[in-house]
């Protein structure tokens, strides 16, 4: 059995509270070490719990990530920007994406560095905001070791996300059409099921899907978007077990979710 | 009776929402120590060795008690009632299911608390574990309790029996025979307050009881039976339940509490996480049960054999007492002449099982409910009218004997055919809970009219 | 660390990283909000953090150094209600008491927000990640939307308590 105490004494912390961008990249270094605390919905249980016993924690929330800009085309979004600021934006598939994760109260705390840096969950998956990340082509702009990088939100979440600060993430802004579909049981904050979206340029072309909820990241589902047939998303991913839902439900349901997105975006 | 029918405001509504009752998690009392308990990792083990000094040595550790500090250390939830105790209250030389309480500390903080669960040496030898009641009975079945798989003490029978009428005849009288399996599981009740319980050791010599239980005077007498005291030496404090729904039935910290805080003389508190609540909670138990019915063409059900397993977890605690409520219901609400009712209490190496909303009839209600249905749908009947003409009425006699005097099934069956928009032919929606005559008394049920309660 | 907890400045020395929720019930003994689960899953422990209904059990206090608290504690007494807490007395919406504190506050942030009647699914919005075992809702609703509706704003015709008479008796009761 787990260790289930609050263990609030037995943390040694050293806690870091940068005031910018750059001092957080500086404090995290390669990241060996430093466990980085955004808006606390997935760490602190963990934490006060004693299951996770950080050696420092770097503190983000002062350090000037939380801004939503443009900068011509682009739209930038801070690292420490909530899920709920998000949900109540200007990018109604975005705002749509957001008001899908947790609720409300757990939305003003979850960030969307915290979202797509979530590590898999035993009982639930998590990282929804990936999928509506990967489908807008967005990228993420991270530090660690090696210096700065900018890479497709894609490619970040399959590749090793440890040893990496998001700093933030960006997406060109231009006239799409969308379409999400995603189920989930009817208390607002349970996790989903399964959820799809689905992007693609106003006259159809370019098509971006993606798929969550299924397996430990968001997955972007390259067979679908070539053969637009919902079926193929199989062929992406390989839903997984846990307490929301079995691997078997997910794998029936899922080409069902995918064509409802598909739908979405075809009559949008 | 003036609050009969009377709209009061709940005595403790204006403490609810101004957040000012006082749950036994909000009492304050100084230099109060934290309980963690070590709890077994197997479902059926023998335990080879246990080491605490390790963990006694640890900074703020204060007490800690194993099965040795237990004057009384098996009990059983029905002793009062003469049934043997079966279960240590904590864990001695073997495990019966995972997360069974081993040994406990008492420390200055709850982390301390948990350090020294995590510093306890324990070696265990795995044994073969039992979780399907079906397969209790088995000849190859691992025998995991003292008492055999099968809960033996329902008076000279290892199992609950209901015998009335003539169970025979009334199966080769019948025009079909109606069988059905019904498995409800097990449920968590869930409630938003765990488990907790804070206990003082006061200056004369007694000790304050914090308690969220649902069952003062009963957690009382478990209490002072395990600590051999007498019931003037414990003052417990409850009637603010943080929700129970059954769940807090069974004593599950005061106990260990109690001993840990004579043990360390300070005031001890124990208040489990909800991971503890899903996992060692006690829940609903998981049912079996197989109804077959000897049914008339007219729709009248003539006779009913019942086996019922109950799953009663690693130990018996209340569930022979459940499951006797469990065969007083199982003919439901409608008159059944005949009737032979086998029910067996059977241990797994699962949590032992409790109380939840309705104990031990939800699941018996929840059969023959939907065997109901499945009568009627067999025969063709209207499952209304099939319900309506078998319902009890006065002058009835119940499986267990007694002679209704104030049945209500027509009137309830009634009022929910109305809620649901049901249409009812004049013959059924004029019926009453009158006595039997005339076509509603045919020849089968004449007999039973006239045992007043006695051939039960 | 500092903090304003329903209008009092106080000065806070747990440790960084501890859940607003201990800080509340441990250093403070503010006992309203409620340790029901301790990881963001069933409301019990809900605050106001700067007029915005948030989990204390999930917020760090350092993350809210400075920021303004409110608990149930800081929303009305029993002498004077507030229209949620005197929707939730007179339509029976707490049972056990557990979920209460919690409901009320996210039930009164939403009013708030909306500024005038809310609708049945904004409340479920608004109260869909707050568990209650008890009442099974229903209650809970109609109280919130009666007082979003400003129909519930006096407890008149249910009688207050004396100070010190534990139980609240109707007029013309037995006892
Ligand atoms: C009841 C409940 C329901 C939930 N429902 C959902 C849901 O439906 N969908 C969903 O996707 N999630 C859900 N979550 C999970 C979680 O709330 C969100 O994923 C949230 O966005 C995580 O963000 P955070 O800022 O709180 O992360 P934190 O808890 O602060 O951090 C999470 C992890 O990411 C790391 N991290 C955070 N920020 C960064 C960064 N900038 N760079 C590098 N690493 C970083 C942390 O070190 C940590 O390992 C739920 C949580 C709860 C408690
Ligand atoms: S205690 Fe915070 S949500 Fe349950
Ligand atoms: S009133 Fe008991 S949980 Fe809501």
């Amino acid at each position: 059995m787990r260790a289930t105490a609050l263990m609030i004494q037995r943390m040694t912390l050293d806690v870091l509270f940068p005031a910018s961008a750059d001092e957080a990249a500086t404090l995290y270094g390669d990241g060996e070490g430093i466990t980085v605390f955004a808006g606390g919905t997935i760490i602190l249980p963990e934490i006060a719990a004693g299951r996770l016993v950080p050696e420092r924690a770097l503190m983000l929330h002062k350090s000037g990530l939380d801004e939503i800009r443009t900068d011509g085309d682009r739209v930038l979004i801070g690292a420490m920007v909530t899920v709920a600021a998000l949900a109540e934006g200007d990018d109604p598939f975005l705002a749509g994406a957001a008001s899908q994760v947790a609720d409300g109260e757990i939305r003003r705390n979850a960030t969307v560095g915290g979202n797509i840096c979530s590590p898999p969950g035993d009982d639930a998956q998590r990282g929804d905001l990936g999928g509506a990340l990967i489908a807008l082509g967005a990228r993420v702009r991270s530090t660690g070791a090696g210096g700065e990088r900018t890479e497709p939100v894609e490619d970040f979440l399959a590749g090793d996300r440890a040893g990496r600060l998001v700093l933030e993430l960006e997406y060109d802004g231009f006239e799409r059409r969308t379409g999400a579909h995603s189920l989930r049981r009817r208390h607002a904050h349970s996790y989903a099921i399964a959820g799809a979206v689905a992007c693609s340029r106003a006259d159809g072309s370019d098509l971006r899907v993606a798929v969550t909820g299924v397996g430990p990241t968001a997955v972007r589902c390259r067979s679908v978007e070539q053969s637009r047939d919902p079926a193929d998303v199989l062929k992406d991913v390989q839903p997984v077990d846990d307490a929301v839902a079995t691997a078997a439900y997910r794998t029936a349901v899922l080409p069902t979710v995918v064509r409802e997105a598909l739908d979405h975006l075809e009559h949008a | 009776m003036k609050a009969v029918g009377a709209r009061l405001p709940r005595y403790d509504g204006l403490g609810h929402v101004t957040g000012r009752t006082q749950f036994v998690d909000d009492v304050r009392v100084g230099k109060t120590l934290w309980v963690k308990a070590l709890r077994s990792t197997h479902h059926n083990a023998a335990i080879t060795s246990l080491d605490t000094s390790k963990a006694e040595a640890m900074k703020g550790v204060r007490a800690i008690i194993t099965h040795k500090d237990v004057p009384k250390n098996v009990y059983g939830h029905l002793e009062g009632l003469g049934v043997p105790g079966d279960e240590p209250l904590l864990a001695d030389g073997e495990v019966r299911w995972l997360g069974q309480p081993i040994a406990a500390v008492a420390a200055e903080s709850e982390a301390a608390a948990q350090a020294a669960v995590e510093a306890m040496e324990i070696s265990y030898e795995e044994r073969p574990a039992l979780f399907d009641i079906r397969n209790a009975l088995d000849p190859d079945a691992p025998e995991i309790h003292q008492w055999g798989n099968v809960y033996p003490h329902y008076g000279p029978y290892n199992h609950r029996r209901v015998r009335k009428g003539d169970i025979d005849r009334a199966f080769d009288e019948a025009d079909t025979i109606v069988e059905g399996v019904y498995r409800p599981q097990a449920i968590e009740q869930v409630p938003m307050e765990t488990q907790v319980s804070l206990v003082v050791p006061e200056a004369s010599g007694r000790l304050t009881i914090y308690s969220c239980t649902q069952a003062m005077y009963f957690s009382m007498g478990v209490v002072a039976a395990h600590l051999q005291v007498p019931l003037n030496k414990l003052k417990f404090v409850g009637g603010t339940v943080g929700g129970g729904f059954g769940g807090k039935v069974d004593t599950a910290t005061e106990t260990i509490c109690a001993l840990l805080a004579l043990k360390a003389r300070k005031p001890v508190k124990w208040r489990w996480t909800r991971e503890e609540e899903f996992l060692v909670s006690s829940t609903r138990a998981p049912w079996h049960i197989e109804l077959q019915d000897a049914v008339s063409k007219e729709g009248w059900i003539l006779g009913r054999r019942t086996v019922t397993l109950h799953d009663s977890g690693a130990y018996a605690r209340f569930s022979p007492y459940g499951l006797t409520k469990h065969a007083f219901h199982h003919s439901g609400a409608y008159t059944i002449p005949n009737l032979r009712f086998d029910g067996f209490v059977v241990f797994t190496n699962r949590v032992p099982t409790t109380a939840m909303r309705g104990f031990g009839v939800t699941s018996v209600s929840f059969a023959v409910e939907t065997h109901m249905n499945r009568i009627a749908e067999v025969m063709g009947l209207d499952p209304w009218e099939l319900r309506l003409k078998n319902a009890n009425r006065i002058g009835d006699t119940s499986g267990n004997g007694v002679v209704l005097k104030d049945p209500s099934t027509v009137a309830v069956t009634l009022a929910a055919a109305d809620r649901v928009g049901i249409e009812l032919s004049a013959e059924y929606r004029g019926m009453n809970e009158e006595p039997r005559t005339g076509a509603l008394l045919p020849e089968h049920l004449v007999a039973q009219q006239n045992l007043n309660g006695e051939g039960a | 660390m500092n903090l304003i907890v329903n209008g009092s400045e106080v000065e806070i020395v747990s440790p960084p990283l501890t859940p607003l929720l201990h800080v509340l019930r441990d250093e403070l003994d503010i006992t309203g909000p409620k340790a029901g689960c301790q990881q963001g899953g069933c409301g019990t422990c809900t605050v106001l953090i700067d007029g915005e209904p948030r989990r204390s059990c999930l917020t760090a206090v350092a993350a809210v150094d400075g920021a303004s608290i409110t608990t149930i504690e800081g929303v009305g007494q029993a002498e004077e209600l507030s229209a949620v807490q005197a929707a939730f007395y007179k339509h029976y919406a707490a049972q056990c008491g557990f979920c209460t504190p919690g409901m009320v506050l996210a039930a009164t942030a939403l009013i708030e927000r909306k500024g005038g009647p809310v609708e049945r699914d904004e409340v479920l919005e608004a109260l869909g990640g707050h568990y209650c075992r008890c009442t099974g809702y229903v209650k809970i609703i109609d109280a919130v939307m009666a007082a979003s509706r400003g129909e519930v704003d006096s407890v008149d015709d249910l009688p207050v308590p004396e100070p010190g008479q534990p139980e609240v008796l109707p007029k013309g009761s037995p006892a």
